[in-house]
């Protein structure tokens, strides 16, 4: 993702705008069930979307064709990529297993993966941030958080 | 018309009310002062937790992270040359050559009084400009406030700068996901695919968080900036014996507040605009303009207050005709919708004390930050600096998942919103601008209800939209709005190769 794609068609800008025109095609299937009042403005910025989506392409793959570099994404993809699943990893966490236990281990988690090595600061902010969120959220303001579907509740 | 402001007062001094104000200050010059994350990030966020609050804790919450996140931007700007936000670039050519000849304290001191001032002059801006504005917005019918609509879009997407096409497909997704739910009118299903979670459509905090919230959180993690501030280094004293030394800066603010709030009115440009604009005025005047970018103080003086001036103002256009000046303005916009605050011209009618209260709000926020960002609230933010970035990025992970959740107490949003989330980083990435989506969110249903209202009227004659003058105004401002940018373009074209 860093370095500048030899196929011209796996430049970011490309890829995005092939992305748009797919989606927005997928969407506008159901938009014929609709009635037509209803259909108008759906189907306007679909199209429109298309044809945008369209012209993107096109000028980046005139840039492409006067080589000039794509757009980079990031410098670091697998931090990204990792920051990513990690989110996602959480919020399933969070759904099957509860949200205590999962952000109990997360906030340790993320930070000592991305360069947080402190074991006693790890300690304390969990500790902090945790038990703050305890005393606002459920104590306080009785708020109820998911306490994991594998538990069955 | 003014009656009304006065009204509003006693509200504001509330316990509470007042609290919110000053909270969100501390919180506002946290935010801002902690490269990567923004005024725009931490009202996102900040957002689903107000949904018990009184409106006006809300609100005061929001107009105080708004002027603190603006002043603190201007800490790491001077202190590390890092700006914590983009509106405090140009604090940076002046403050950080002064940090470096042991002047930070006094630069912050600077940074924090002009802040004051530009967002003092912005508040009376907001109060005096809003209320008639409102007035004439009253006479709008369906046909005009579904031209207000189009021309909020289009001066968003095109006076924002950069690639029209990108604010186009911005602007097109924004007002795509507004259609999402059920018709407003029949209620037959648009796009739900059977899920009823998105049966009443898709909940703009769900979006605002996914798009402004995740993007930044993924910049913490992927860059670890190594950052550290020696605090003994800042040379600061009591901010009332930094004060006579600023005496000889007025022009700068006045001139600089002016550019401010003017900047801040316009829709789509912002902080940055504004304070590069004062900052090249102040120095195109200066007496000793080669002193400038050298550790001139009247440098981070033009620069802040000009930051600061376009703050309360952007909420002109928004607040009275639902078209917000920056981004942040944007998010406001729907902090009030959560509350069920529609803004327009009924929002004064309405809801006076609320609406006038917020600006009173924006007032006390500007004044707190002297208080709040003096000398030793100064050295205290500014061992924020050494706070690490992965243990920052985790816990407001674990804050959106809260804020989202709290909604509708329902994981489905969370997945929502982190889908959002990753396509709003792909825009950032690939320099798509975010207020156009959700200024498309909020737009998008209104402008639909009201086109199909006017169509009604005109029995699906589309005639009806351009038979009276206001609605002619607003098609020629669009227009305008559209090709103005073009034609500037041209003419500098032009102009360079004559």
């Amino acid at each position: 993702m860093t370095d500048h794609p030899k196929n011209r068609l796996l430049r970011p800008e490309t890829l995005t705008a092939l992305g748009i025109v797919v989606v927005a095609i997928g969407f506008l299937f159901p938009t014929s069930e609709l009635r037509p009042i209803s259909a108008l403005l759906p189907a306007a910025m679909l199209i429109g979307l298309i044809v945008l989506a369209v012209a993107l392409l096109v000028t980046d793959q005139r840039k492409a064709s006067r080589d000039e570099p794509s757009a980079a994404m990031t410098k670091s993809p697998k931090r990204v990529v990792s920051a990513f699943l990690l989110i996602l990893g959480y919020a399933l966490a969070t759904d099957f297993i509860g949200f205590y236990v999962s952000t109990t281990i997360t906030i340790p988690l993320v930070a000592f993966a991305f360069g947080y090595r402190n074991p006693l600061g790890l300690a304390i902010a969990t500790v902090i941030v945790v038990g703050t969120i305890w005393a606002i959220f459920d104590f306080g303001m009785s708020q109820d958080f998911p306490t994991g579907r594998l538990w069955g509740r | 018309m003014y009656s009304d402001l006065l009204h509003a007062l006693p509200d504001v001094l509330a316990w509470t009310n007042f609290a919110a104000v000053v909270i969100g200050v501390i919180a506002g010059i946290v935010v801002g002062a902690m490269p990567g994350l923004s005024a725009t990030m931490a009202i996102s966020v900040l957002v689903p937790f107000t949904f018990g609050l009184e409106p006006l804790v809300a609100l005061g919450l929001m107009a105080g992270i708004y002027n603190g996140a603006m002043y603190g931007g201007a800490i790491p700007a001077v202190l590390l040359r890092i700006p914590g936000t983009p509106a405090a670039v140009a604090t940076t050519f002046d403050g950080y050559p002064m940090a470096q000849k042991g002047e930070g304290g006094f630069a912050l001191q600077v940074a924090v009084v002009s802040s004051a001032i530009g967002g003092i002059a912005s508040a009376f801006a907001l109060m005096l400009l809003a209320p008639p504005l409102s007035k004439v917005t009253l006479l709008f019918g369906p046909s005009e406030v579904f031209w207000v609509a189009v021309f909020g879009l289009a001066s968003i997407i095109f006076l924002l700068g950069g690639n029209p096409v990108k604010g186009l497909i911005s602007a097109c997704f924004g007002v795509f996901v507004s259609v999402i739910g059920s018709d407003p009118i029949y209620g037959n299903d648009r796009f739900t695919f059977g899920q009823l979670e998105i049966l009443d459509g898709i909940h703009i905090v769900i979006l605002l968080v996914g798009l402004y919230a995740l993007p930044p959180v993924i910049d913490l993690l992927e860059t670890p900036l190594k950052t550290g501030v020696d605090n003994s280094k800042l040379g600061t004293e009591p901010i009332w014996k930094a004060m006579p030394r600023m005496k000889g800066y007025w022009k700068t603010w006045l001139r600089g507040s002016a550019i401010g709030i003017w900047i801040g009115i316009l829709p789509g440009a912002g902080g940055s605009m504004a304070a590069f604009m004062s900052y090249n005025e102040a120095r195109r005047s200066s007496k000793n303009p080669d002193a400038w970018g050298e550790g001139e103080p009247e440098g981070v003086a033009a620069a802040e207050v000009a930051n600061n001036a376009d703050t309360a103002s952007a909420l002109i256009p928004a607040l009275t005709l639902g078209i917000p000046g920056t981004a942040v303005a944007a998010v406001m916009l729907g902090g009030l919708l959560v509350h069920g605050l529609q803004p327009g011209p009924m929002l004064f009618r309405e809801n006076p004390d609320i609406v006038f209260g917020f600006m009173w709000q924006f007032l006390f926020g500007a004044i707190l930050l002297v208080l709040l960002g003096g000398s030793l609230a100064t050295n205290s933010f500014a061992r924020l600096l050494n706070l690490p970035r992965p243990l920052l990025g985790s816990v407001i992970i674990v804050l959106m998942l809260i804020g989202v959740y709290s909604i509708h107490g329902r994981m489905f949003d969370v997945y929502l919103m982190l889908g959002f989330g990753a396509i709003g980083w792909v825009m950032d990435r690939l320099k798509f601008p975010l207020p156009p989506v959700v200024l498309g969110l909020i737009l998008g249903g209104f402008a639909e209800e009201n086109l199909r209202l006017a169509l009604r009227i005109g029995r699906g004659d589309p005639m009806i939209l351009f038979q009276n003058t206001t609605s002619l105004i607003l098609v020629a401002l669009t227009i305008a709005v559209i090709i103005g940018p073009t034609l500037k373009k041209r003419f500098i074209n032009s102009r360079k190769t004559a």
